[in-house]
């Protein structure tokens, strides 16, 4: 089984979709607990998303590998949930950019390390308006909502949303984390967002620590 | 300080020692300059006369010591068949959709500097150099190879195929570098006193370093040789490009513009002990500073960009269409009292 981890662990760090397609399988057919695998591929993009924030490996890679953790999710995840126990459900968030910006990847990035933190994440994309933020929040019954902003223009919508979930009356509903380049906490906290998630690995810890779940 | 403004623009870019000056490389309309000049956006992305009168209004409303034109970057990926999301009064316009899908044959549009937006821009210099040429550096605004090639695949795709294929993505890169050369070579025509090549995905934010030099690079070197030292060419990259200020200084740049992410004396210290005299342009917080900053906020950025070895101060890039006036006249105030 440790070498079926070391795969599932290996294809993330070489960012092989391939690889870690073939060892999500392997890891099936053996019978390996699908969370000690979610785990191993988990470790890889964490240990790649260190060497990112010193430098060392840059953004090609983390989306290369990013696609590598989805893929080998996608098998892993039924296994998942045949083994899931009750009152272990992953916690639901959801996650988008903000209406008028169509920047991706930063966005993505966060998602993919939300999923690989045990979050149940609902990915809406780019140019999300904050009524539909709110329509998929109550659907899947979620604890948080995530809003990336890239341009100094769109930044502004992001208030918009906390706005538009206060006139709804359903603001303390929702923990509102809010990132994106042209974020800072100051901006997070003028808005009355509950967080302010600098990078993927921030937003994570962020998102933890307000569920009180770190 | 005896000379203007313009003279010690034009002398930094030269790499003299005329003085200090205040411009800013990337975008600096914001919706007070349009309520000033009367001129707004859309129609200053679009037409020539409100796209030079908007620009103008950086010499003459805040003290700017260049203007330049245009505003978005979308201008070539237009021309090369991309769809445009117009931003209305208050946004730049944006890509809605990528013309190519990576593996399709890029095909260089004929007569590229007479379509599609170029002959405003170009009209736009013109009127710059009739208004405001003589107090300010007119500046054309073109977009660097790598930055159109990922206009004309998509960002992601672009990316993720600069790792795992970087031939598949070649072609793009260099139908990009002959149209940034037809284009450059017509902003010179049109009287422009300095060109600044705007790579913003050459970003090691983007990109590593190893890919820099292998497709971003090249290209920017290609179209600032082809250029001949006609005019001052200035790069402008986002992000904290450290580990390539030297490789930005070999393209043959005549002066790099950071974001203030950069450790600009480092850059400097090794710049020395190579012997290479680029000048740097840097490098005020448009976010941290000019937006959410105090006037005081600035002058200390001012400050800093002088003392680390700043040759001009500019905004770290684009600035946002919502800062205020005051906050730009005081980057221009604080670097005249250096």
């Amino acid at each position: 089984m440790a070498d079926v981890l070391g795969k599932l662990k290996g294809a993330i760090l070489e960012f092989d979709e391939d690889a870690a397609l073939e060892a999500a399988k392997e890891a099936v057919a053996e019978g390996v607990d699908p969370v000690k695998a979610i785990g191993a591929l988990a470790e890889g993009l964490n240990e790649l998303g260190e060497a990112f924030e010193k430098m060392e490996v840059f953004l090609p890679e983390i989306m290369l590998a990013s696609d590598a953790f989805k893929a080998a999710l996608e098998i892993l995840e039924p296994e998942l949930k045949k083994t899931h126990k009750e009152g272990e459900k992953a916690i639901p968030v959801v996650i988008g950019t903000i209406q008028g910006d169509v920047h991706q990847v930063g966005k993505d990035m966060v998602a993919t390390f939300l999923t690989t933190a045990g979050f149940d994440v609902h990915d809406l994309g780019v140019d999300v308006a904050p009524s539909r933020f709110l329509e998929e929040a109550k659907k899947i019954d979620a604890k948080i909502i995530a809003v990336a902003a890239l341009m100094s223009t769109t930044r502004p919508v992001q208030k918009d949303l906390i706005d538009f979930l206060e006139a709804k009356g359903v603001r303390d509903n929702y923990i509102v984390l809010v990132g994106g380049g042209v974020v800072t906490q100051e901006w997070a906290d003028e808005i009355k967002a509950d967080g302010y998630g600098q990078d993927a690995i921030a937003t994570v810890e962020i998102a933890k620590k307000l569920l009180h779940v770190a | 300080m005896g000379k203007t403004t313009k003279e010690r623009v034009l002398g930094a870019l030269r790499g003299e020692k005329e003085g200090i000056a205040a411009i800013s490389v990337c975008q600096y309309a914001t919706y007070e300059l349009m309520e000033k000049t009367g001129a707004y956006w859309p129609e200053a992305h679009y037409e020539a006369e409100p796209m030079a009168k908007l620009a103008a209004g950086g010499a003459t409303v805040i003290g700017l010591g260049a203007v330049r034109v245009p505003y978005c970057q979308t201008v070539e990926a237009e021309i090369y068949g991309a769809k445009i999301k117009d931003g209305g009064k208050t946004h730049i316009p944006s890509i809605a959709e990528h013309p190519y899908k990576i593996g399709d044959e890029p095909e260089i549009p004929e007569d590229f500097v007479n379509k599609g937006r170029i002959p405003a821009v170009l009209e736009a210099i013109r009127i710059l150099k009739r208004d405001v040429g003589d107090k300010a550096v007119v500046m054309g605004s073109i977009v660097g190879p790598f930055s159109v090639a990922a206009n004309l695949v998509g960002i992601s795709a672009l990316l993720k195929a600069s790792l795992k294929k970087p031939d598949s993505i070649v072609p793009y890169i260099e139908a990009a570098t002959e149209t940034a050369i037809q284009y450059a070579e017509a902003v010179i025509e049109a009287g422009a006193d300095a060109l600044v090549i705007e790579d913003m995905m050459a970003s090691l934010d983007m990109i590593s370093p190893r890919t820099y030099r292998a497709l971003a690079a090249p290209y920017e070197q290609r179209v600032i040789a082809a250029l001949g030292k006609r005019i001052p060419v200035i790069v402008h990259i986002c992000g904290k490009l450290d580990q390539v200020m030297l490789d930005i200084a070999a393209t043959g740049a005549d002066a790099i513009s950071v974001e203030s992410a950069v450790d600009i004396p480092a850059a400097r210290k090794k710049f020395d002990e190579a012997g290479v005299k680029t000048p740097i342009i840097g490098a005020v917080h448009p976010i941290k500073a000019l937006l959410e900053g105090t006037p005081e906020d600035v002058a200390a950025a001012v400050r800093k960009s002088a003392e680390d070895g700043a040759a001009l101060i500019s905004p770290d890039c684009a600035v946002a269409p919502n800062t205020p006036l005051k906050q730009l006249i005081a980057m221009v105030e604080a670097t005249e009292q250096l």
